[in-house]
Order: C-alpha cells, then structure tokens, then sequence
C-alpha cells in the first residue's frame, strides 16, 4: 500500500521518520476508523491519515478467521446507513464478507491513500506547547491536531494465565488468532470459553474431531437464529429500489430497539427472553442431566445472548463432552479442569474473549502533564458524552467507554460518534478553537447519570460476572445502559457544553 | 436489585365508579409526569405494556384505565371517559400540570382534556388519534359490529388482527407468532361501548381550542385510522407537529422502542422540532 519512495525513506530510518502534519490520526480502520475516515472523503477534507497497525483493513472482522466465524447482527443493520449494500448473501453475514464490505469501503470511498498499514502506535502524547497531537510508530512519527482512536472492544484477545500454558505439547491458539495451517480433523480438542466465538466455533470442530471437550464456567443463554439467504430476486430489488433496503435496516433496527426492554428488566420481557431460550434448550437437548448444566442461573442478557441453532446439537454430539469448570492447568499434553477431570487433548482453542474493559490502547496515551490514560482509568473507563476524556486535550474515542450495544449494532453509535466528531471540528473552526477539552465536572456528572440509568438494568444486577462491568470499581464502563436511539438522540450532536476551548493565538503565547 | 415491576393500581372513584390507575411514583429528579390513555377495548397492561415501564424508567409516569360507567343506561359519550382522565390527573398531579398522552381513542379523550382544561395539561402526546369519523372507518365499524354478532369469534380475531396491524409488519410474521395476540383479545360489551362511540367523533372544534405544545404521531400503514386523520389534527392544533411510524395501527406491539423514541424527544426537548414541523422518519 506504501509508494515506493515512501518505502525507501523508511529504509534508512524507518522510526523516526518525521510525517507532515495533518488535522486528523485516526488509530485503528475498522468500522471506527473507516466510517470516520470516510465521512471525511466525502466532506472533501484530505489532512488525514489512517494508522493501522494490522497488514489490512477490517479489524475484528480481518482477525477472527476461526471456523464459522460469523456476526449475529444482520448485514443490512451490521454495516454503514451512508453505504448500504445489496448484495450481503444472508441475514447473518459469514466474517469474510463483512471483512470483502470493509475492503471496498476502503478502496471506492478512496481511502487507500490515506491509509499507514502495519503502523503500530506505539506512544500517543500530547505537545501542550504547541497544542498537537504527537504519534510515535514503529513507521515514523506522525503528528496532528486531534486524535481519534477507533480501536474496537474486540481487537486484543485475552489469554487467561492457565499453568503449564507454555509447555502444552498439542497447538493451541486464540479463536481471534486462528492457525489455519494445523489440521484439527480428527483431533481431540479442547475449546475454552463458552461464548458467542465459542458456539460459533464448537459445531464446526464437533464435525471433524475425534474428541471435543467444552470447558465451561457459566453457560449462555442462547436462542435461534433467525438466518436465510438472500434471494437473487431480492437482492435484485435492493439495487433497482434502494429505499427497499432501507426499509428492511429499519425494520431490523427498530426490531433489535424492541429487545431492549429485556436489558432494561421489564419482568414480562424479561421472563418471555427466559422463556424463549429455555424452550430452545429444551427443544435441542433431551438428556435431562446437559440441559442442567447448560441452564443459566442469571438473568438473560448479563452476558451477551447469543444465537445459533447448531450449538446445542454439537454439544449433544458423541464427541462432545460438557466440562462445567474452568480450565486449571496444562500438562503436557493433559488438561486439567477445576473439577479435577483430565483430558488429553491435541489442541486447545482459547475462545476466551477480548481485553476490553482495560483496553490496551489506554496504555500508550498521554495527555497534559505526560498523564497516562490507562493510570487515569484505573477505576475503570470512563468519557465525557462517551467520546471525550478530561486531562486530553483534542482526544475522539471511538467506541470507548460506555457505547456498546447489548441489544443492537455497534456501527449506528459509531456512526453518531463519527457525526459528533465532525460537529465539534466545524464548531472549532467556525469559531477558530484549537484547543477542545471536556471539564472534569461535566464528564463525572455525564458517567454518574449513566450509572444511575443503569441501575436495574440485567447488566447491573442480573446476577452475573461479565466483562461489561469493571471488576475493580463494579461499574458499567462497556455497555450504554439505553436504547440505541437514546446514545444518538444525547451524543450524536456536538455541543460546547461541558467543554473548555481554547483559541490558537492563546496556546502559542503560553 | 432489578427494575421493579411498576404495575401497582390504584382506584379513583369518579361520578360513583371505580377507576383503575398506575403511578411509578418515582420522579427520577424531574419535575414533569407524564400520564397515559389507552385506546379502544385496552387497558395500561394491554395497550402499554412495553410504553408504561419503559417511560417510568426516565420519569413518573401514570396511566388510567378508564372504566365502564356505573348505571350507564344510554350510548357511552365522550363525556363520560374525558371526566374519569380529568379526575385522575387533577388527583395525582402534585401541583404542576402534566403531559398528556392518548393512544387511539385515548388521543381524542386527552385532545379534548387538553381543550377544555389548559390548566391541568402542559403539552399533549396523540398517538393514532383522529379528529371526525369518515365513511372508511364507519364501513370498517359495520363490519366488526357484524363478526361480533356471530356466535363463533375466530373470523372476528382474524378480522382484528388484519385491520390492526400494518401489511409490511404481518408479511413478515407467521400465524403462530400472532396467534397468542389474537387469542389474547378481549371482546365485551364495554369494548362495544367503545366501537359506538368511535362512530359518532367530532372534535374539530375542540381541537382549534388546544394551545399547547403538541406531538401527533400516526402509522404509515395505519388501517382503522389511517394516516391522513393525523395530518387533519396537524393542522386543526395550532402548535403541533407530526411524527410518521411506518407501522399499523398497533404501534404499540409494532415498533414501540420508534415511538419511545418520539415521546422522550418531547419530553425532553420540546423544542427539538419547531411548531408545524413534519419530523423526518429516523434513519437508523
């Protein structure tokens, strides 16, 4: 992707390479960093650029490769309201072609230009003398007026610290970091984890292994999956009536608002989420001992309801054993469970989840006075209207804290960031702002409403250890305690509220 | 501890019959509350089942079921369900006037509370309301009122359930998805009240007397009260505007999360969409 004279500046001094200024970084070109980026092509604004760490673009969409890998939202709500596409060949899209969307995005929207592939942040820290951005990579250091991290919430896999990990005889790897050139047929494996990587993941090895052990800590709720292809008919009609396929991403959209009412504990939606994926485990497990261990003891939506018509089966499979502890250690080539059962396994997949309540990219971000944001969020995330953060002057997060969906697509609220985003760059122009930074008042009384508002929520108290709460401090940092509309109709609209600005000519006198 | 169930009556007896309502009772930090009214043959539980809790979360909500007047011996009148939604706000309000929200034949009883008492009424939500009966409806009437007579009520479900919901919704639903709804509804002599009353509305003139901030909002595929009524109450009150759904008449069970959206807008932001605004059908 990089010209050749570029390649051969970075030859002689790879690092250090100083890039010329540009109004926007933007960290990271998945949905986040696309949208943004794409938003901004069509404004006309080219100072720009899009840092990447990966050789692609598609972030989550580009890693997990693992087999089945698939979205449980539906393409036509899973994918941007401004680029709608026809052709998404199934309700539920397969990973790849989610992944072959954000490629074209990238590509017809004319991004490629823009784009620093296999450019890692390394360090983030602001200039408060001359009020820029400064961003060191391994390519060279590039600096800007305002930075926007679009780094996702399912970009770095988390790999839980079993003994005996590094001397496992068998493969082992993360779903989200597949090993497509071991071969599992006919393998004993063992999967880890039970959530939504893992259901998609375990009917596709109940296929060919000779032995499958499910370890599992808590088991999900999980109901059907509503899937079909596409039609040619009908995707005929998309492209020669658009407003139809506009329609039909409503219809999804307002459907997936209706389930909200479960996260919001409504007891008789609630009882009927309950009732629904309970007569599903009935219906696909007889054995009346597996269905005990695959009833949940906490309230649907606590952790992610997943959906899927081949898990249950997989699990009843003859292969299949259902391991109801963690996994405690590797030896050799054994596992060994909590419970103290011992496998002996070829391969173990970690489909263990994501490190997202302490995001990773926290910790090379520096703001005023060299403060470190990840030390800044000890107690858990946290950002003004989800997007800004006090003590970092000129800082957009994507998809940070507090802006994740239980109930709905993450790309409606990374679009109403990405629209915020644009308010608050023409608002700084139009009044010749350089300096934007939310008061340390405004963002606690923002996080305190939110915490507030979820108070009641299942998230909250439904009775469950997930990874939407902060362990260190009980908070709800991940999750947006609201309807989708509700992120958009409060945070889509940039206004100065709650925002300290500062003009240019006062940042270069002091 | 999980939201707590907000469906706790109360009884209010007006002209000598007992009124159900709900109160959430919790203000949430605000100062306004927000009442509701069901419309034809509903009820709070029936009609706003996902509304009431859902709006209790962001403000006191109450909502009122009316009931059959005591000794009627005569046509159920306007009158009679207009005095019981009076009584109930005059009863829980705390000193401020309140918002007032009518679904159906509830949106023409609070049009009219709205007309005849400013004092009690800040702004008024309509919901699928409507402003004088046409030939449409009349027909549509007929036609229940003769399903009704039939000893055997499966044609009169069905009947129910193709009128009440929007084409685009029921294409793509099963009948096993609606049959619970439709072996859910309930058919009596009060609900009979009601269709009567229906035929005979007009409250042209009191709708030219409302003068508060109001929010109209109507089903695109809207069948018993189609969606032309909600572009006559737009221009009959003078500060109005109007939100389309693309949904049947039974927004409620349709998208009531779109029409959720709509009401906290109003709620919270009066001013979002000026006086005599068509409000853009959101594009999610």
């Amino acid at each position: 992707m990089l010209s050749t004279t570029e390649r051969t500046d970075m030859t002689e001094n790879p690092s250090t390479h100083q890039h010329p200024h540009q109004r926007l970084i933007v960290i990271g070109a998945g949905f986040a960093g696309l949208g943004m980026g794409i938003q901004l092509k069509r404004r006309g604004e080219d100072d720009f650029v899009i840092l990447e760490r990966a050789d692609d673009v598609g972030g989550t969409w580009r890693d997990n490769t693992y087999p089945g890998a698939a979205c449980d939202v539906p393409s036509h709500l899973y994918s941007f309201s401004f680029r709608p596409n026809p052709d998404w060949s199934r309700m539920y899209p397969p990973g790849w072609e989610i992944q072959q969307y954000m490629r074209d995005c990238a590509e017809q929207e004319g991004l490629m230009p823009h784009l620093h592939l296999n450019t890692n942040m390394e360090d983030a820290s602001w200039d408060e003398g001359r009020g820029i951005w400064r961003v060191r990579t391994n390519r060279g250091v590039f600096t800007a007026d305002y930075l926007v991290t679009g780094t996702g919430h399912l970009a770095d896999e988390h790999f839980p610290d079993i003994p005996g990990l590094d001397g496992f005889t068998g493969h082992r790897f993360h779903s989200a970091r597949w090993d497509h050139g071991v071969d599992l047929a006919g393998q004993r494996i063992g999967v880890v984890g039970t959530g939504a990587s893992a259901i998609q993941v375990i009917p596709e090895l109940a296929k060919t292994a000779s032995e499958l052990v499910v370890f599992q800590r808590t088991p999900a709720y999980v109901i059907p999956r509503r899937e079909r292809t596409f039609t040619d008919g009908e995707r005929r009609l998309f492209r020669r009536d658009p407003q139809s396929m506009r329609d039909l991403r409503s219809e999804l959209f307002w459907g997936g608002e209706n389930n909200y009412a479960q996260r919001r504990a409504i007891p008789q939606f609630l009882d009927a989420a309950k009732a629904e994926a309970l007569s599903h485990l009935a219906s696909q497990v007889t054995d009346p001992e597996l269905r005990e261990k695959l009833t949940p003891r906490y309230e649907p939506g606590c952790k992610r309801v997943l959906i899927s018509n081949a898990y249950y089966p997989a699990l009843t499979a003859p292969v299949t054993t259902v391991e109801t502890s963690a996994l405690s250690r590797l030896d050799g080539g054994r596992a060994v469970a909590a419970s103290g059962a011992e496998y002996e396994l070829d391969a173990v997949v970690f489909a263990t989840g994501f490190e997202a309540t302490e995001p990773p990219f926290a910790e090379v971000v520096h703001g005023r006075g060299g403060l470190n944001l990840s030390e800044h969020w000890q107690q858990g995330m946290q950002a003004y209207d989800s997007i800004s953060v006090a003590g970092f002057p000129n800082l957009f997060i994507i998809n940070g804290p507090n802006t994740s969906l239980g109930h709905n697509s993450i790309v409606y609220i990374i679009e109403a960031q990405v629209e915020y985003i644009l308010g608050a760059l023409d608002h700084a122009r139009a009044e010749r702002f350089q300096v934007m930074e939310p008061t340390r008042e405004a963002e606690d009384a923002y996080v305190e409403r939110i915490q507030r508002n979820a108070a009641g929520t299942v998230w909250i108290d439904g009775g469950c250890k997930s990874w939407y709460v902060d362990q260190r401090s009980g908070k709800l940092t991940l999750i947006w305690p609201d309807f989708g509309y509700a992120f958009r109709d409060e945070n889509a609209r940039f206004s100065p509220e709650g925002y300290e600005l500062t003009r240019a000519e006062l940042v270069s006198a002091g | 501890m999980l939201t707590e169930d907000v469906f706790r009556s109360r009884t209010l007896t007006v002209d000598g019959t007992a009124v159900t309502y709900y109160d959430s009772q919790d203000t949430k930090g605000r100062d306004e509350m927000l009442v509701l009214v069901h419309g034809t043959s509903g009820s709070t539980r029936a009609h706003f089942g996902f509304l009431y809790p859902i709006l209790a979360a962001k403000q006191r909500v109450v909502s009122v079921d009316w009931a059959q007047p005591e000794g009627l011996a005569g046509p159920l009148e306007l009158d009679h369900l207009v005095r019981q939604v009076t009584a109930v706000v005059g009863h829980v309000r705390t000193g401020q006037k309140v918002v007032l929200l009518g679904y159906s034949l509830g949106a023409v009883v609070t049009a009219v509370v709205a007309a005849r008492h400013p004092e009690l009424v800040n702004r008024l939500i309509l919901v699928s309301g409507w402003i004088k009966t046409d030939l449409q409806q009349i027909l549509r009437n007929d036609v229940y009122r003769a399903l009704r007579a039939l000893p055997d009520d499966s044609a009169l479900r069905e009947y129910n359930t193709f009128c009440a919901f929007g084409g685009p919704f029921l294409a793509g639903k099963t009948l096993a998805d609606m049959q619970p709804g439709m072996d859910a509804a309930q058919f009596t002599d009060f609900g009979d009240l009601q269709m009567d009353l229906n035929r005979r509305i007009d409250i042209r003139s009191e709708a030219e007397e409302i003068r508060v901030p109001t929010l109209i909002t109507g089903g695109t595929h809207d069948q018993m009260v189609p969606f032309r009524h909600q572009k006559d109450l737009f221009g009959a009150i003078a500060d109005s505007r109007l939100a389309e759904i693309p949904t049947g008449h039974a927004v409620v069970f349709e998208r009531p999360s779109e029409l959720s959206h709509h009401i906290q807008v109003f709620m919270d932001d009066p001013s979002r969409h000026p006086t005599g605004t068509a409000i853009p059908v959101p594009a999610p």
